[in-house]
C-alpha cells in the first residue's frame, strides 16, 4: 500500500531539507577548526599544518561538495517522484469516484428507468459516460442485461397474470357448475328429462375442460337413471302379473276350500297360507318397485279383518295374539295398505323374537285415531338399530338406494306410512322385547258408527224376534256407498236418506238402481220394503228367518260341505245368494 | 293392467280363522242342531258372535255353514271351540228307526225339484 509509505517520503525530504544547511556549517566550522589548529600549532609545524588543515578542509569540502550535489539530485527525484505519485493518485481518486458514481447513481437509474421502460440506447446516451473504457463496457453490458431482464420480467409477469385470469375464471365456472349447474342437472335428470334436454337447457361451463366431463358425466347419469327407471318399471309390470296371479289362486284356494273337506282341507289351508306369504312378499316388491298392492277393497274393512289379513301374510301366524274389541272400520282404499303395513310389522315382530314367544297386538281406539301396538318378547333391539328402524318406518328416506339387502319390509312400512299419514313409533315393549305403536289417524277410519245407531233401533223394532247379526260386516257394507262418494253422512242426513234408500223399486215390485249406485246395492235396499210381511209371518212361527231362505241356506250348506257329488246348477245358487241374506237385512 | 279394479270379499283367509287348524276336535254332525248357551261377549271372535246370535233358536250346522258363508270344516272348528268352552250345546239327531221309514230318495228330489221351480 502506498498510503503508508507517505511518511517516509515526506520525512526523508525534511531531512534532504535540513542537510542542505548542515553542510556550509559544517564547511565553516571545518574551517574555524583548521584555522585554530593552524593558529594553535607550533611555529614550526605551522606550515605543514597549515598545508595539512588546507589540504584536509579542501578533502571535506570536496566530499561535502560532492554529497551536497548528490543529495540535490536525490532530493530532485524525490520530488518529480512525489509529483508523480500525487498525479496517480489523483487519478486513482477520479476513477475510484467514477465507480462509485457509477455503482451508486448510475447503474441504480439505468436499473430504474429501463424498469420504467425507456429504451437502451435512449438510456445510454442521457447518462454521462464513464472515462474508463472498461467501465463503459460494463456500463453497456448491465445495460443490455438489465433490459433484458426487464423485458423478460415483464413477459413472464403478463403470462402470470394471464395465467391468474384464467384460473380465476375456471374456479368460478367449477363453482357455478358444482354448485348450480350439476346439482340442477342431477334433479331434472331424476325427474325423467333426457340428457340432451338437461344439457340444451342449462348453463355449461365454455372451458373444454369442464364441459366435456361434465357432459359425458350428465350423459352417464341420465342413461343409468333411464336403466333403472326400466329395470323399475319392468319389476313393477312383472310383478303386477305375479300378483293378479296370486290373487287369482287365493281366489280359487278359497273356492276349493268350499267344496273340499278332510285332508284336502288341511292342504288348501297351507297351500292358502304360502300363497298369502307369496303374497305379502310380491306385494313389498312392487310397492318398492313403485307399482300398486295387488287388492284393492271396495268396503270398509272391520279392524278384525284387518288384523286378521295381516296376520294371514305372514309366517309365523300362529305365534300372533290379536286382542282386538274394537268394531272400527278402515275405510277401503287405505284397507290394503293399512294390512300390509301391519303384516310387515308382525313379520318383523315374530322374526326377531324367540321362536317360542308370542307376538301380541293390541288394539285402542283414541280420539286421535286408532293404536295398534305389536309387541314381542325378543331381545330388546339396540339404539342404533332402533334408529335405523324408525328412520326407515319415517317415509323419509324413500330412495331405493337406501335399501339394505333382505331387511325390504321397513321400508314399505315407511312408504305405506308416509301415503296414508300413519305414524310408526319404536318403542321398548314392557315385555322386554321391542313393540312398535301404530296410529291409524282418522280419516282412514270408516265413519260406521254415525250410521249404524239409528238403523239399529229401526231394525229392532221392526223385528223384534230378527235373530240376524246387525254386526258390523253386514253394516259396513250398508255404509259403503256414502264412503265411495266421499259423503260423510251425519244422524239426520242419515236418517232424511233413509226412505229413499228404503224405495227404490217400481210400484210392481221391479228394482230400480239409483244413479252412482251398483244393481247389488240397490238391490240390498229394496227388500227393506218387504220386510214387515215376513216379519209379520216370522212373528207367528217363531224361527227368525222363512222357511225358503233356511231351506236355500240348509241346501247351500250341503253343497258346500262337498258333500254332494253333482255340481248344482249355478244359476239358482246365485238366486239364493241374492235373496239369501237380502232378506235377512 | 289385466287385473281388477277392485277386491270383493274379504281379507280374512281361513286359516287365520281357525288359527291354524284344519281338523275339527268333535264330530259335529252336519243335521246337528246347534243352540246357544250365553249372549256373545265382547272381544270375542267376530264368528263365535255370529254363530251364538244365531243359534238363539236351534239352528243346524250346515245352516250355520251357509249363513256365515264358511265351509263346514271351519265351523266345525268354530263350534268345537265353542262347544268346549260351554257357550253352545249340540242336539244330535235321532238316529232313524230304519232306513224304510224314511222317505225315498225320489221323492226328495222330487220335493227339491219343485222347491227349485218356485
Amino acid at each position: 500500500m502506498s498510503v503508508p509509505a507517505r511518511p517516509r517520503q515526506r520525512r526523508s525530504a525534511q531531512k534532504a531539507g535540513s542537510s542542505s544547511a548542515v553542510f556550509p556549517t559544517v564547511l565553516v566550522v571545518t574551517a574555524a577548526g583548521a584555522g585554530a589548529a593552524v593558529g594553535l600549532a607550533p611555529e614550526g609545524a605551522r606550515p605543514w599544518v597549515a598545508g595539512t588543515a588546507i589540504a584536509a578542509w579542501a578533502c571535506v569540502a570536496a566530499v561535502v561538495a560532492f554529497t551536497s550535489a548528490r543529495l540535490r539530485q536525490a532530493q530532485r527525484r524525490t520530488v518529480s517522484r512525489t509529483g508523480e505519485l500525487e498525479m496517480t493518485k489523483n487519478n486513482w481518486m477520479q476513477h475510484g469516484a467514477e465507480t462509485d458514481q457509477l455503482v451508486n447513481v448510475t447503474l441504480p437509474a439505468i436499473a430504474k428507468q429501463l424498469k420504467g421502460g425507456t429504451g437502451t440506447d435512449e438510456v445510454l446516451s442521457a447518462l454521462p459516460t464513464p472515462s474508463d473504457p472498461y467501465l463503459r463496457r460494463m456500463l453497456h453490458v448491465f445495460t443490455t442485461e438489465v433490459a433484458e431482464a426487464v423485458r423478460r420480467t415483464a413477459d413472464a409477469q403478463s403470462d402470470l397474470d394471464m395465467m391468474r385470469r384464467e384460473l380465476a375464471q375456471g374456479t368460478k365456472e367449477l363453482e357455478r357448475l358444482t354448485n348450480d349447474t350439476l346439482p340442477a342437472a342431477v334433479s331434472l335428470l331424476r325427474e325423467g328429462s333426457s340428457a340432451d334436454t338437461v344439457l340444451a337447457k342449462l348453463d355449461w361451463p365454455a372451458n373444454p375442460l369442464l364441459r366435456s366431463p361434465a357432459e359425458s358425466f350428465i350423459r352417464e347419469l341420465a342413461y343409468s337413471e333411464r336403466r333403472s327407471a326400466a329395470a323399475q318399471a319392468a319389476s313393477a309390470k312383472a310383478l303386477s302379473r305375479v300378483q293378479a296371479k296370486t290373487v287369482g289362486m287365493l281366489a280359487d284356494l278359497r273356492d276349493m276350500q268350499d267344496r273340499h273337506g278332510g285332508e284336502i282341507f288341511g292342504d288348501l289351508l297351507r297351500l292358502d297360507h304360502s300363497t298369502s306369504q307369496l303374497g305379502l312378499m310380491t306385494d313389498r316388491l312392487a310397492l318398492l318397485m313403485g307399482g300398486r298392492s295387488s287388492r284393492v277393497w271396495n268396503k270398509p274393512i272391520v279392524m278384525e279383518s284387518i288384523l286378521r289379513g295381516s296376520v294371514g301374510r305372514i309366517a309365523a301366524y300362529r305365534r300372533v295374539r290379536l286382542h282386538n274389541s274394537s268394531k272400527a272400520a278402515i275405510a277401503g282404499f287405505a284397507a290394503e295398505g293399512v294390512m300390509h303395513l301391519l303384516a310387515e310389522l308382525m313379520d318383523n315382530a315374530a322374526n326377531f323374537s324367540p321362536p317360542i314367544d308370542e307376538v301380541h297386538v293390541y288394539v285402542e281406539e283414541r280420539s286421535a285415531g286408532l293404536v295398534i301396538t305389536i309387541e314381542d318378547s325378543g331381545l330388546k333391539m339396540s339404539d342404533a338399530s332402533m334408529r335405523r328402524a324408525e328412520e326407515s318406518v319415517s317415509g323419509r328416506i324413500t330412495d331405493l338406494a337406501s335399501l339394505q339387502g333382505t331387511r325390504l319390509g321397513l321400508s314399505v312400512v315407511g312408504r305405506l306410512a308416509a301415503k296414508h299419514g300413519i305414524s310408526v313409533n319404536y318403542r321398548p315393549s314392557s315385555r322386554g322385547g321391542t313393540g312398535v305403536v301404530v296410529l291409524l289417524p282418522p280419516q282412514l277410519m270408516a265413519q260406521q258408527r254415525e250410521p249404524v245407531t239409528p238403523e239399529r233401533p229401526r231394525l229392532s223394532t221392526d223385528a223384534p224376534a230378527t235373530t240376524t247379526a246387525s254386526t258390523a260386516p253386514s253394516t259396513v257394507e250398508e255404509t259403503f256407498p256414502e264412503q265411495s262418494l266421499g259423503i260423510t253422512p251425519t244422524d239426520e242426513a242419515f236418517l232424511a236418506d233413509m226412505p229413499r234408500r228404503g224405495t227404490p223399486a217400481t210400484p210392481n215390485g221391479l228394482p230400480v238402481r239409483a244413479p252412482g249406485h251398483t244393481m247389488a246395492e240397490a238391490e240390498r235396499g229394496r227388500p227393506k220394503t218387504a220386510t214387515p210381511p215376513s216379519e209379520a209371518e216370522q212373528s207367528g212361527t217363531g224361527p227368525a228367518r222363512d222357511a225358503g231362505s233356511r231351506f236355500g241356506a240348509f241346501h247351500r250348506g250341503r253343497q258346500a260341505g262337498g258333500t254332494l257329488g253333482g255340481s248344482p246348477a249355478p244359476s239358482g245358487e246365485d238366486a239364493e245368494h241374492q235373496t239369501g241374506p237380502a232378506t235377512d237385512d | 293392467m289385466s287385473r281388477k279394479p277392485v277386491d270383493i270379499g274379504d281379507p280374512d283367509r281361513l286359516y287365520t280363522v281357525t288359527g291354524g287348524r284344519s281338523e275339527a276336535d268333535d264330530a259335529f254332525d252336519l243335521v246337528t242342531l246347534i243352540v246357544s248357551e250365553c249372549e256373545p261377549t265382547a272381544g270375542m271372535q267376530s264368528e263365535h258372535t255370529r254363530i251364538l246370535e244365531l243359534c238363539r233358536h236351534p239352528t243346524a250346522l250346515v245352516e250355520v255353514s251357509a249363513e256365515l258363508k264358511l265351509p263346514i270344516t271351519v265351523v266345525r272348528i268354530l263350534l268345537g271351540d265353542l262347544h268346549a268352552m260351554g257357550k253352545v250345546s249340540a242336539r244330535h239327531p235321532r238316529a232313524a228307526e230304519s232306513v224304510a221309514t224314511l222317505p225315498e230318495t225320489a221323492l226328495l228330489q222330487e220335493v227339491l225339484h219343485g222347491l227349485r221351480n218356485l
